[in-house]
């Protein structure tokens, strides 16, 4: 065979002098023309085979049982557990200020972080202790408002006082990074940066104010409050008064102490008897206009619980319902709306000057609120002066939105709303075991597990087929469900192939076998997310298997990345 | 990450094994659900990965307790993954490992391709080692295993820059945000910094044009010994490799048939991009001169050289 591998087999043969060089050189043949694999890298197994069992034992001891912890400490959870001369011990806190000052410390200069941290940060409105700390490190990962397991600090106790002395060995570990942005009180917080709990302050005006009623839900009456919206330049928040508020639309605040909250995905700024609210002044304030842009939002950023909303959308489907409630008939209005963003649902209270032949069309919303249903945001309309019919889409309106799917980054999908009528593409890396034939609860379509509902106990459940993956785009993992149709054509199978298939090899096996044809590669999925605190999961109706050429995209890298 | 709520899936990362041996950074939560990360020099924090190979090794090792635990390498063109799989793995992961050992104890080559979780122990005297849990895993073919490499070696060359962003950066959170640096990398690049201190980052970029020139079926590129980094040291310079004269030029002609998109390539890439293939440098500049001089480039403007068709 070729002298290409001369020296290589040469190292074999010096190895294995009963090896025939022949044999040894189609096997490094085959590792380079059949795996991709070059000669250096063949070496070792292929030398392997040709040393036949005496395999060379695996160097380094890589026992699994040595513990990894280096140090014993001590592990408590509230600063009050500590005495004065503890070391080395561990615990979780909120970092509430962190300064940092030159020191000269033995004649060099140095610098050290001091500051307040107070125990028990997981507990909301729990009982907590404040200390002072010093780090002599110092961390770059302590910053105020997160929430750090230290581990190996010691206790300092000076006349009386005890406090917390980070060393440069004290291990510091950020559990939360700083989303409570700690600001000294009266300096105002821009609105696009506000925490989603906690007190605050801002400057902002007026973009809409209204009275409004809350009824006690024990039936004891109701209380007037007084809801709205504030505006600045990064963004507009709304907000509740339970105190009278004079203001008018227009008129610039500086509000201090007002409370954050937040209802389902959206925070809401709350006026009490400790708020204090003054009329601001400041010449170069945007103006009402200016600042209203704001609240023109694209289906793609609506949000559970928004209030105020302004959109342009077009209304794809549209329809009247009945039901009943309190033994009398009532009507609702609801349908399909589109933007170039994305789907969603709208659902009217009142009749709309609307009928089915003009669909699709074109309407501006203001000042509409949103509700979500399974995640998906729908669109409330209230009264119909919050609709405005436009002749013409603001859009291309060849634009066919019915059918129209927005490609959206994974990562952008784990962590936005729900949507619906969106792509992605993404790597899978996951075929979960349970995929294949399932069965459903006949009551709420639930998957059943060993035959029997969660909610409906056990029932015969009705047949369905589907895939779980997981797919992910190196930043964030998402969960993928193909439906039947989509898994079938995946599968360029029909039902009972499937079934043959599955029957043939076992559920493990069968599950391998698509493994060995998606697991590591491209896949794109189209349909809808649901996507709340455990991650995101995409309900899809289509997918398909991408295919790469990997030989044009290294060269597409090389040119990109300019290595070559 | 709070403690008590179960968390999201941790993404999963394309990385060659340089990268991930290399690291000795961890971190680890307290909490049952949190996750545990091994944070690798340019900054990734690494709970899961997408890794491939050629299967090398295999073996069942009996454990203290009694279980058995299977112990296997991969090799890529960087380096070796180490991974094991134990009682604690699925049934089908471990019906797999089975099927595996036995091709690779009649000496049939495996490739394999496996999302594994990370994990690393440390020893008594404090070294830290990183190894692999799979979790799930599966034969690739040559095609499927090059366009693994690709997609690691863009991941990589995009983690490079990040990392090299980062260096310019205040480093803080906000000031990595303000660097440009996405969210998934910020933290990783704070702690990594801090940990590893100044690092080279040269052996990346060769193990990735080694594994682009695979990706390409360029088998005989990737055959040659890798080139020692940058030569352009000191008094070793004259040690450095000339090579042939006509190799440098037929590198430098194919270096600009590969980065050519139309306009030509510039200068200062052609050299580069010799010198990292083992040239000399100043020979690479003569050599590209004759070129254009001879008719085989020319430069449609100053600086820049395509082939003349």
């Amino acid at each position: 065979m070729s002298e290409k591998y001369e020296t290589h087999v040469k190292s074999i043969l010096a190895e294995c002098p009963d090896a025939n060089p022949e044999e040894v050189s189609a096997a490094f043949a085959k590792y380079e023309t059949e795996f991709f694999i070059p000669p250096q890298d063949a070496m070792r197994s292929i030398l392997r085979r040709f040393k036949g069992e005496t395999t060379p034992t695996p160097s380094a001891g890589t026992s699994g049982s040595s513990s990894s912890a280096p140090k014993p400490t001590r592990k408590v959870s509230r600063l009050s557990e500590l005495k004065g001369d503890d070391r080395e011990i561990e615990i979780e806190v909120e970092i509430i200020s962190h300064n940092i000052r030159d020191q000269t410390i033995r004649g060099e200069e140095k610098q050290i972080a001091f500051g307040l941290l107070e125990d028990n940060p997981w507990e909301e409105n729990g009982e907590k202790n404040r200390w002072e700390y010093k780090d002599w490190g110092p961390n770059s990962n302590i910053t105020p408002g997160s929430v750090v397991r230290i581990e190996g600090a010691s206790v300092n106790e000076y006349q009386g006082k005890m406090s917390l002395n980070i060393n440069q060995s004290t291990r510091i570990a950020v559990i939360r990074e700083g989303t409570r942005p700690v600001t000294a009180p009266g300096e105002a917080q821009d609105i696009s940066s506000l925490p989603s709990e906690g007190y605050v302050c801002i400057v902002g005006r007026i973009l809409a104010t209204r009275p409004d009623q809350i009824h006690r839900k024990d039936g004891t009456g109701s209380i007037d409050i007084i809801r709205g919206r504030l505006a600045d330049e990064t963004g507009t928040i709304g907000f509740l008064s339970w105190e009278p508020l004079e203001h008018e639309v227009g008129t610039l605040l500086k509000i201090e102490s007002a409370q954050v909250r937040t209802f389902r995905d959206t925070p809401e700024l709350n006026f009490g008897r400790t708020t204090k609210i003054e009329v601001y002044h400041d010449k170069n304030f945007a103006n009402v206009d200016a600042l209203s842009e704001q609240t023109v939002l694209t289906l793609s950023e609506l949000r559970d619980g928004a209030r105020d909303v302004d959109a342009v959308v077009q209304i794809t489907e549209w329809a009247k319902r009945s039901f009943t409630r309190d033994g009398e008939e009532r009507f609702l209005w609801s349908g399909q709306i589109a933007d170039p963003t994305g789907r969603c649902r709208m659902s009217a209270w009142s009749e709309l000057p609307i009928t089915e032949d003009q669909l699709p069309l074109t309407v501006r919303l203001k000042g509409v609120r949103v509700r979500a249903w399974q995640g998906i945001p729908d669109i409330t309309i209230d009264t119909i002066d919050q609709v405005e019919i436009l002749d013409a889409p603001p859009w291309d309106s060849e634009l066919d939105l019915k059918n129209h799917t927005v490609e959206v980054a994974l990562h952008e999908l784990s962590t936005g709303a729900s949507r619906i009528g969106i792509s992605t593409s993404a790597i899978v890396v996951s075929v979960r075991e349970d995929s294949g034939f399932i069965k459903r609860c006949t009551e709420c379509r639930r998957v059943l597990r060993e035959g029997a509902c969660a909610d409906h106990g056990p029932n015969d459940g009705n047949n369905d087929i589907r895939l779980r993956l997981a797919i992910d785009d190196g930043r964030a993992s998402v969960s993928l469900l193909t439906n039947k149709d989509a898994t079938l054509s995946l599968l360029g199978m029909n039902e009972s192939e499937l079934q043959g298939a599955i029957d043939d090899a076992g559920q493990i096996a069968f599950v391998q076998s698509l493994r060995e044809k998606m697991l590591g590669r491209k896949i794109n999925a189209s349909g809808r997310t649901i996507v709340d605190e455990q991650g995101a999961m995409l309900l899809a109706d289509g997918a398909s298997m991408i295919d790469e050429d990997a030989g044009l995209r290294a060269t597409e890298i090389r040119a990109q990345w300019r290595v070559a | 990450m709070q403690s008590g709520t179960r968390a999201k899936r941790q993404p999963a990362w394309h990385m060659l094994a340089s990268e991930y041996s290399e690291a000795t950074l961890n971190e680890k939560g307290s909490g049952e659900y949190d996750p545990s990360f091994v944070i690798t020099k340019l900054g990734a924090k690494v709970n899961r990965v997408v890794v491939a190979g050629l299967l090398e090794r295999l073996e069942v090792r009996e454990t203290s307790n009694g279980s058995t635990l299977h112990q296997g390498q991969m090799r890529d063109p960087s380096g070796v993954h180490y991974f094991s799989v134990g009682d604690y793995a699925t049934e089908s992961m471990r019906e797999l490992t089975l099927v595996l050992a036995k091709k690779l104890e009649a000496g049939e080559p495996v490739l394999l391709l496996m999302v594994a979780k990370s994990k690393w122990y440390q020893t008594d005297e404090g070294a830290i080692y990183t190894s692999l849990r799979p979790e799930e895993a599966c034969e690739i073919d040559a095609q499927q295993y090059a366009l693994w490499l690709t997609r690691t070696c863009e991941d990589t060359l995009q983690r490079m820059k990040h990392f090299s962003d980062s260096l310019s950066a205040e480093p803080t959170r906000e000031g990595l945000i303000g660097a440009g640096i996405p969210e998934h990398m910020v933290d990783g690049l704070l702690v990594s910094r801090n940990h590893y201190g100044e690092i080279d980052i040269e052996n990346y970029t060769l193990n990735i044009m080694q594994a682009l020139d695979i990706a390409e079926g360029r088998m005989e590129a990737a055959s040659q010994p890798v080139a020692a980094p940058a030569p352009n040291q000191d008094a070793d310079a004259g040690e450095v490799a000339t090579g042939d004269e006509s190799e440098v030029k037929e590198t430098i002609i194919s270096i600009i048939e590969q980065l050519d998109q139309g306009d030509g390539v510039d200068f200062e890439t052609v050299l580069t991009n010799t010198v990292a293939r083992g040239f000399d440098r100043s020979l690479a500049e003569d050599k590209l001169d004759e070129l254009s001089n001879e008719g085989t480039l020319h430069e449609p403007r100053f600086g820049w050289f395509r082939i003349v068709a």
